[in-house]
């Protein structure tokens, strides 16, 4: 491989590689903000600013190709100084109100004034204002806090395919604006938020929910559909605050759809199911444990049963239902489930030309790869034992008994005869298989709320009851 | 305006003027119309590009690059269409030469375009012409028009087997588009801006294909070299590495402002004030001139014995640019005049990069301050820096632009505004 030399390192590239990203295999960060890796290279923020030898004029990393034998010096006066005058210039227009904006401790401009600003301000005129339109549900402007490094324009134009932000008039009265002031109409528009470098675009779902650094972060991976993108969950307590796409070259590059990060809202739904219930009459009434389990076992008692897994299980989960079921319900047909007309990962397929697939669980293929047959419709007179991670689509069952075993929200379970309570995505460990057939695992960011229980300890109570043991 | 004709040979001055020029019939019996056009076809592509670089003709647009070398960048083969391009921007304040050359002599323009598409193997051109100059777009349109009828232009020109299409576009009113990069990416129907580079224009410029930009008296000049040979154009040049002659843009505060024809390198910024054009309004005492366009560092008088060209420009800091010459005489405030400039950088900056959209506002507000009266001791160093911290570090050259003029203004001229720090108001307000 190449070779360049990066304040006095070697470091061997890529051909065609900028010098931030070779820079970066040494461990040495050059600050940017226009730059990102997923768009196209613009220079024009120019705080990447560092010096090659044989140029006089100072260069921008991110559009200075890397060369054999090129020396390059990040910490030269020069290069210092020119990063510095850039944080100046930024900063001159910024209203600077970081104690009370979103993006504080999770800014680049906070971090890179830290890291290359200087510690004066020289600026004594007004300082430049604009008015606000509103962007629609997802996203919320600040303008005055922008730095026009137009990462938005070109994440637009660029991966989500519309141009809908743009940069209006010119020279410091630039304004970076949706176009004739509309609403953002991608349902990729939260990544906007995630690739502004500074507070001018945050997520509305989770400004002043959770201060940045109070969260604890868990990297796992969304169940929104096949294609299983790799995520962050942002915890704090035993509440999920928000999902944040992380970078995975194989799978969703650096960005998440809006489904798959506001998915995560139905773990706190005041709906769902958080204690087991049992069937009286025409609602369904809390019970213990030991209660509901032991009137599951007498509602399923010689009946016909069926036994229906989501494809949103786990693989570990799905094999500890086949493992039960032969076990107690010997016989009985193990189907799956999940979106509806996507029986089979024939059917599934790309949704849009980003990243969304037609599947809208995440382990269809997971399914099939454990034998499961998809579901087609309930024999007569059979009773269905139904396994659900919280997402998959409960197909109709028509008046037939059902007794519900993991995430159910309460309209979904309305005619259940009893739900026991599961575990959702951020609330348990496990392996999923996506559509390119990539096992991935699941991170258990926060517990299952309330009297929610994982599957294992849900079926080892419905086992010992059914060999009349007691429960806990 | 009265238009000076200079001792010597001149290429285009005798014709400005006289609207009889502009006709195709009148091209052809006059000034030998489209015959060099005639005689490249004769030539070998390569030969072409030899005479450019015997002509020694430099941009005439700001940069002075020299015009055969630069086609030889075009690559021979390329996947996607070539295109040749004529910068009519003229935009920097100051400058109206181009003007004349497409009111009074659009066929030698469009000959040369011809020429030169011949040359660098582009059968599509554009004259990208500024928005302001509604009625030299029309009078262009009309001399294609013309072309176009006689077979000078389209399908076939003349038998050659040559096609060569050509296309008048109108600016939308920027400076910005003036710049290279920033007239392609208008010219495509996206916003003004620059774009970085590389990639230079003659790799990928105009839809992805190589392009090349020439200036308006540039590509008007083609037509007389090939016509009469590289040396003979070099030899009118007055400097071994300029060739040809220039047209100089005087204004401001000289008895006789207006366009002058001079060899290049043949005259100095002082012969060409007091010899040329009279001397100072109302016999006053020169205080500046600024002498390439508003971007040029401005010159004081002791300044003024330099060779107008481009390297002794550049030896004491200056630039000929597009050679657009302004004099100001010591009744103008210059604080005022450099706020004046500093305004119109801030007002045509594209808003991309970060030193000229931030520091081009910061400059501006300052010597507004000062001229009213509120500046402080602080803003003159305060300038100079902000001036440094945008030169050299802006994706194109109008950062550059803006700044050289604050930073030389505020080193030459000190002593005018700390008259108006001191003083607390402009000395030259009523």
């Amino acid at each position: 491989m190449p070779t360049c030399t990066i304040d006095g390192r070697q470091v061997e590239f890529k051909p065609g590689e900028n010098l931030v990203d070779a820079a970066k295999h040494a461990g040495i960060s050059i600050p940017v903000f226009c730059y990102h890796p997923g768009l196209t290279v613009v220079a024009q923020c120019r705080m990447c600013a560092v010096e090659v030898q044989g140029i006089k004029k100072i260069q921008t990393a991110c559009s200075t190709k890397a060369a054999d034998g090129m020396v390059v010096s990040t910490t030269s006066e020069a290069a210092k100084q020119a990063r510095q005058s850039v944080m100046e210039f930024l900063l001159i227009n910024h209203p600077l109100d970081c104690p009370i904006c979103d993006r504080s401790g999770d800014c680049d401009l906070q971090d890179n004034s830290y890291g290359h600003g200087g510690a004066y301000m020289r600026y004594t005129e007004e300082r430049r204002t604009y008015m606000d339109l509103d962007m629609g549900p997802v996203i919320k402007k600040n303008m005055n806090r922008c730095i026009h490094c137009t990462r938005c324009i070109r994440f637009g134009a660029e991966i989500a395919g519309v141009r809908e932000m743009v940069a209006l008039q010119r020279s410091n009265n630039t304004e970076i604006t949706t176009l004739d002031g509309r609403p953002l109409e991608t349902d990729y528009a939260g990544n906007y938020a995630d690739i502004c470098p500074t507070g001018s675009l945050t997520l509305k779902d989770f400004r002043f929910k959770k201060r940045a650094w109070m969260v604890k972060k868990t990297q796992t991976v969304c169940e929104g559909c096949s294609k299983c993108c790799s995520i962050d969950l942002h915890w704090d307590g035993n509440t999920v605050y928000r999902t944040l796409p992380r970078e995975n070259q194989a799978v969703n590059k650096w960005w998440i759809c809006d489904e798959g990060r506001f998915n995560f809202h139905y773990i706190h739904d005041e709906n769902r199911i958080i204690a087991p219930a049992t069937r009286k009459g025409s609602a369904m009434e809390e019970k213990s444990w030991s209660e509901a389990v032991s009137s599951a076992r007498d509602a399923l008692k010689g009946k016909k049963v069926e036994i229906l897994v989501g494809s949103d299980l786990t693989l570990e989960e799905a094999k500890m239902v086949q493992a039960f079921c032969r076990d107690m319900f010997p016989g009985a047909p193990i189907s799956h489930f999940g979106t509806p007309g996507i029986k089979t990962s024939k059917d599934d397929g790309d949704a849009d030309k980003i990243l969304k697939r037609k599947s809208k669980t995440s382990n269809l293929h997971g399914m099939e790869k454990l034998g499961i047959q998809p579901f087609s419709a309930l024999s007569k007179d059979a009773a269905a034992l139904v396994f659900r991670g919280g997402r998959a689509v409960v197909p109709d069952l028509g008046s037939a008994l059902v007794v519900g075993v993991g995430v159910f929200l309460k309209p979904q379970a309305a005619k259940f005869e009893a739900v026991l309570p599961g575990a959702s995505f951020a609330e348990k460990d496990g392996t999923i298989i996506n559509s390119a057939g990539m096992e991935q695992k699941l991170m258990r960011a926060v517990l299952p709320p309330g009297e929610s229980r994982q599957m294992s300890e849900i079926l080892m109570m419905l086992s010992r009851c059914g060999k009349g043991a007691g429960v806990a | 305006m009265s238009n000076a004709v200079a001792s010597g040979e001149t290429l285009y001055i005798q014709h400005f003027g006289n609207e009889e020029a502009r006709s195709l019939e009148y091209y052809l019996k006059q000034m030998k119309g489209y015959t060099a056009l005639k005689k490249a076809f004769g030539m070998k592509v390569e030969a072409i590009v030899e005479e450019m670089k015997a002509s020694n003709l430099r941009g005439r647009g700001g940069a002075g690059f020299p015009t055969g070398t630069k086609w030889g960048f075009i690559p021979k083969e390329s996947p996607k269409p070539k295109y040749l391009v004529c910068n009519a921007d003229e935009s920097e304040p100051g400058t109206f030469k181009d003007r004349d050359i497409m009111r009074y002599t659009p066929h030698l323009l469009i000959e040369g375009m011809v020429i030169g598409g011949y040359t660098i193997g582009a059968h599509i051109g554009y004259i990208y012409i500024r928005g302001e100059y509604t009625r030299e777009a029309k009078l262009l349109q009309a001399a294609i028009d013309e072309a176009y009828a006689k077979g000078y232009l389209g399908k076939n020109i003349q038998g050659s087997g040559f096609t060569f299409d050509l296309t008048v576009h109108r600016g939308a009113g920027a400076y910005i588009c003036g710049e290279e990069t920033g007239l392609l990416n208008s010219l495509e129907g996206k916003r003004g801006e620059p774009r970085v580079k590389p990639p230079f224009p003659a790799q990928a410029g105009a839809f992805g294909g190589p392009t090349i930009v020439n200036n308006v008296e540039t590509l008007a000049a083609v037509p007389h070299i090939i016509n009469r040979g590289g040396k003979w154009f070099s030899s009118l040049g007055a400097v071994e590495k300029s060739g040809g002659t220039r047209l100089f843009c005087v204004s401001g505060h000289v008895k006789k402002p207006g366009l002058y024809e001079l060899p290049s390198g043949g005259v100095t910024l002082r012969q060409l004030i007091y010899d040329y054009c009279g001397g100072i309004l109302g016999d006053k005492k020169l205080k500046a001139v600024i002498p390439g366009g508003s971007s040029a560092p401005v010159l004081t008088p002791d300044e003024i014995d330099v060779v107008l060209d481009i390297e002794p420009l550049m030896k004491i800091g200056s630039m000929l640019g597009s050679a657009g010459i302004m004099v100001v005489s010591e009744d103008y405030c210059l604080v005022r005049l450099i706020w004046r400039i500093t305004k119109f950088y801030d007002h045509e900056s594209c808003g991309q990069c970060t030193p000229c959209r931030e520091g081009c506002r910061w400059m501006k507000d300052i010597l507004w301050r000062i001229e009213n009266g509120n500046g402080r001791e602080t803003d003159l160093p305060l300038l100079l820096d902000i001036a440094n911290n945008i030169n050299g570090k802006t994706l194109c050259a109008l950062g550059d632009a803006a700044a050289g003029p604050v930073s030389s203004f505020v080193r030459k001229f000190k002593a005018d505004f700390e008259a108006h720090i001191r003083g607390k108001r402009c000395p030259h307000a009523p």
